[in-house]
């Protein structure tokens, strides 16, 4: 195949894009929590024993975040599509 | 251990006059969960309190009451009383103590009634200082109408146009005008709307005498001299509050207990000479409960341990059968994060053990790290002696079991407070020197699964570092692993609960190809990585098996609609990895920051340990102090939230809910708390 990148560049990309999977789902995970937090917040004012729970259910969202390092994992350690096009 | 405690439905029925001994002897062997009579046969009425029940309940009212101005709360006991001394001390306590307590309380709380509106008076007046008048001017007219307020603006001409005869103050405060404005009664009306064309608002002037601040000066002094008569009076009810928290926590524990003894017929059926008692009792326990209950009531009472199909059919028409789960001594603990969810039916599994097994192993896999494990196992020791009431306990031995997995676990990823923290000043390190001479070769350290650091190991085991890229793949692959596993097993638990309720069709098509599809889902994962294609066309076909089963099963067609949870189910396991990533990286950044870059630079660039200077040390140690106490505050929170959520979610959904929670075993008894038996 053809050469058509230099490898620095290309591992450069693949890094921006790690980056951007694990911090675009951490941002969407955020939104998700807020809700979920806020409303924790108001019943653990109103019954301080349901903390746990709270706690609990304001990790539920943080799954997306596993999602995005996953992509990211792969991206930096598992992916290797370029070998035939960089330059060595 | 698995499934709750066996249990046999029993039916006692005695002439009404055993009624006290019975139930004081049930109430003693605390076996019998009692099934309360709901007075749906003609022939039985409810039953009727016996003895005292009404005395009984009234004092408890009575001494919750004045508990509560003590703030007395439900605690660890310390002392433990005689029956024979809450008696002798209650009437002492219930009368005199208890009008003493509520009689101060009741002064507290109209003194600080009393400073408040004082306050208010004070806070109504301030502003009037800048007015020119003595409090008396303000009221006891009746031919004059009065305003007095804020407004906005100058009120003056305005109000002179619609009343010529009027008197008009005004001064300016800190960010408003106050003026007081006096006019005839019937021009009151006019001035009124005049006056809210300014953006008047009135104030209510308190009904006092002489200038405003000598006004002031008397409430001042007046709460002075009030909250001068509090402080003592709350000593006395902190003194009270010392003097009798315990024997008044018995007392409440023995009346409580005199209630439940006394109300309990309420819950049998009765006729005119006799009452029937409806219940469930541990089947190992029934021949106990029959023969004690036989002497205790002389004879006079029938006692019918139903055999295992007549309770069977009772459980077919919808009666709850009580769970009692019973775990060994180290899996109790565990129990708490059961009931966290819920309680499992009587013909469910209760999970206990299977937590006691994967959540310490995934706590441990997530914290990996001696020396956080260390910290949290002091942390934790220290919390178990200050926090001592059953939940915390429980939650204390839940965390001290997960600890010893994050230590062993420590061991395999070679970390103390990180994978550049002590383990290799204490566990030992190859030299600066031969590791490039190894790397240099191609040989053994560099991007493996055992990192660049050439830590060495303990019993020739090196340690495997977390960040290095051939770990964390292996890692990525152990985390799906556990997760098909925990997966797995959660999808057994549910085949045997849909059989056990007699739906094989629910267990057959719906459970299993659930199991099927995210074992060979993660075998055809394997495939593609190691390139066997041959693994990956077979569990492609096992793939489409479980899914032609899905369709054929009791939701058809939708149930494909849950497939991609199915394959995010295992995906979700990933944290088992990622979040001891994320610590591993705080800690090997704090390292990183305090031993080459925050140390060496204080010390005038010198790079061997022993030439740093003692500034540079102090300093050093700040931040490494900083970073893992974050560290370990993260450390041990995620850690054990995110096992809880896969045990919730990926695992318990498996097998729990579909029948929902049943109801636990709670005998009718009393556990001793405060009161000597």
């Amino acid at each position: 195949m053809a050469v058509v990148a230099d490898a620095g560049v290309l591992y450069g990309l693949v890094a921006v894009g790690a980056g951007l999977a694990t911090g675009l789902a951490g941002i969407g995970a955020g939104v998700g929590e807020q809700g979920i937090g806020a409303a924790v917040v108001g019943v653990v004012a109103e019954e301080p024993g349901f903390l746990g729970k709270g706690l609990f259910l304001m990790l539920l969202p943080e799954t997306l975040i596993i999602f995005g390092l996953a992509v990211s994992l792969i991206l930096m350690f598992a992916w290797t599509p370029f070998s035939g096009i960089v330059t060595p | 251990m698995l499934r709750p405690v066996k249990m046999s439905r029993v039916v006692v029925a005695g002439s009404k006059d055993v009624i006290s001994p019975v139930v004081e002897k049930l109430h003693e062997l605390r076996l019998l969960h009692i099934v309360n009579y709901n007075g749906s046969q003609a022939e039985f009425g409810m039953g009727k309190p016996i003895g005292k029940a009404k005395e009984y309940s009234e004092d408890l009212i009575k001494l919750r009451s004045f508990s509560r101005h003590l703030a007395i709360k439900s605690k660890a006991p310390e002392k433990t009383y005689p029956e024979s001394q809450v008696l002798s001390e209650m009437d002492n306590l219930l009368n005199n103590v208890g009008a003493d307590v509520t009689a101060t309380f009741e002064r507290i709380t109209a003194i600080e009634a009393d400073v408040k509106s004082k306050q208010d008076q004070i806070n109504s007046l301030r502003p009037l200082a800048v007015l020119p008048l003595p409090l008396e001017a303000y009221y006891g007219y009746d031919s004059l109408a009065t305003f007095v307020g804020t407004a906005a603006s100058a009120v003056d001409a305005d109000v002179a146009k619609v009343s010529p005869a009027s008197e008009i103050y005004s001064g300016s405060a800190k960010n408003a005008t106050i003026v007081a404005v006096f006019v005839p009664v019937e021009k009151a009306g006019e001035v009124s709307s005049v006056l809210a064309e300014h953006g008047f608002a009135e104030m209510s002037i308190p009904r006092l005498e002489g200038s405003v601040d000598s006004a002031i000066a008397t409430l001042e002094g007046g709460i002075k001299s009030l909250e001068g008569e509090k402080v003592p009076l709350q000593k006395k009810l902190a003194d009270m509050r010392k003097q009798y928290e315990d024997i008044m926590l018995a007392t409440d524990e023995y009346l409580s207990v005199q209630t439940q003894k006394t109300e309990a017929p309420l819950r049998f059926a009765e006729t005119a000479n006799a009452f029937v008692i409806d219940g469930w009792v541990t089947s190992d326990q029934s021949g106990r409960l029959k023969s004690e209950l036989e002497s205790a009531a002389g004879g006079k009472v029938d006692v019918q341990v139903l055999d295992d199909k007549e309770s069977d059919d009772l459980v077919e028409h919808g009666e709850d059968v009580p769970t009692k789960i019973d775990n060994p001594g180290l899996v109790k603990p565990y129990e708490l994060i059961t009931r966290l969810f819920a309680i499992p039916e009587y013909k469910e599994f209760d999970p206990s053990l299977l937590i006691f097994v994967f959540f310490p192993l995934m706590f441990g896999m997530i914290l990996g790290d001696i020396g956080y494990g260390i910290m949290v196992l002091l942390v934790v020791l220290l919390l178990k002696r200050k926090f001592r009431t059953d939940g915390w306990k429980q939650l204390i031995n839940i965390v001290i079991i997960a600890d010893i997995w994050a230590i062993i676990f420590g061991f395999f990823f070679g970390e103390i407070f990180g994978p550049l923290g002590l383990w290799g000043r204490i566990m030992g390190q190859l030299p600066e020197a031969q590791i490039e001479l190894l790397k240099g070769e191609g040989l053994y350290f560099g991007e493996g699964v055992f990192g660049s650091l050439g830590r060495l190991g303990p019993l020739g085991i090196f340690p495997m570092d977390r960040l290095a890229t051939n770990a964390v793949l292996l890692l990525i692959g152990t985390s799906i692993f556990i997760g098909v596993i925990h997966c797995s097993v959660g999808s057994i638990l549910g085949i045997k609960t849909e059989l056990n309720y007699g739906e094989k069709k629910h267990a057959y098509f719906e459970r299993l190809p659930v199991m099927l599809f995210q074992i060979f889902f993660a075998l055809a994962l394997l495939g593609l990585v190691m390139g066997q294609m041959i693994l990956v066309i077979a569990s492609g076909i096992v793939i489409l098996v479980s899914i032609v089963m899905m369709v054929m099963g009791p939701e058809g067609p939708m149930g494909l609609a849950h497939v991609p949870f199915y394959v995010t189910n295992l995906v979700s396991y990933l944290r088992l990895l990622a979040i001891g990533l994320a610590s591993v990286g705080l800690a090997y950044a704090g390292n990183q920051l305090a031993f080459f870059v925050v140390m060496p630079m204080l010390s005038g660039g010198a790079t061997d340990s022993a030439e740093f200077s003692i500034a540079a040390i102090v300093i050093g140690v700040i931040v490494l102090t900083l970073v893992h106490f974050i560290n370990l505050l993260l450390g041990i929170l995620t850690p054990f939230m995110h096992p809880l959520r896969l045990h919730y979610v990926e695992m318990f959904t498996k097998f729990y809910s579909a029948h929902g929670g049943g109801v636990e075993y709670s005998p009718f008894g009393h556990v001793r708390k405060f009161l000597k038996a």
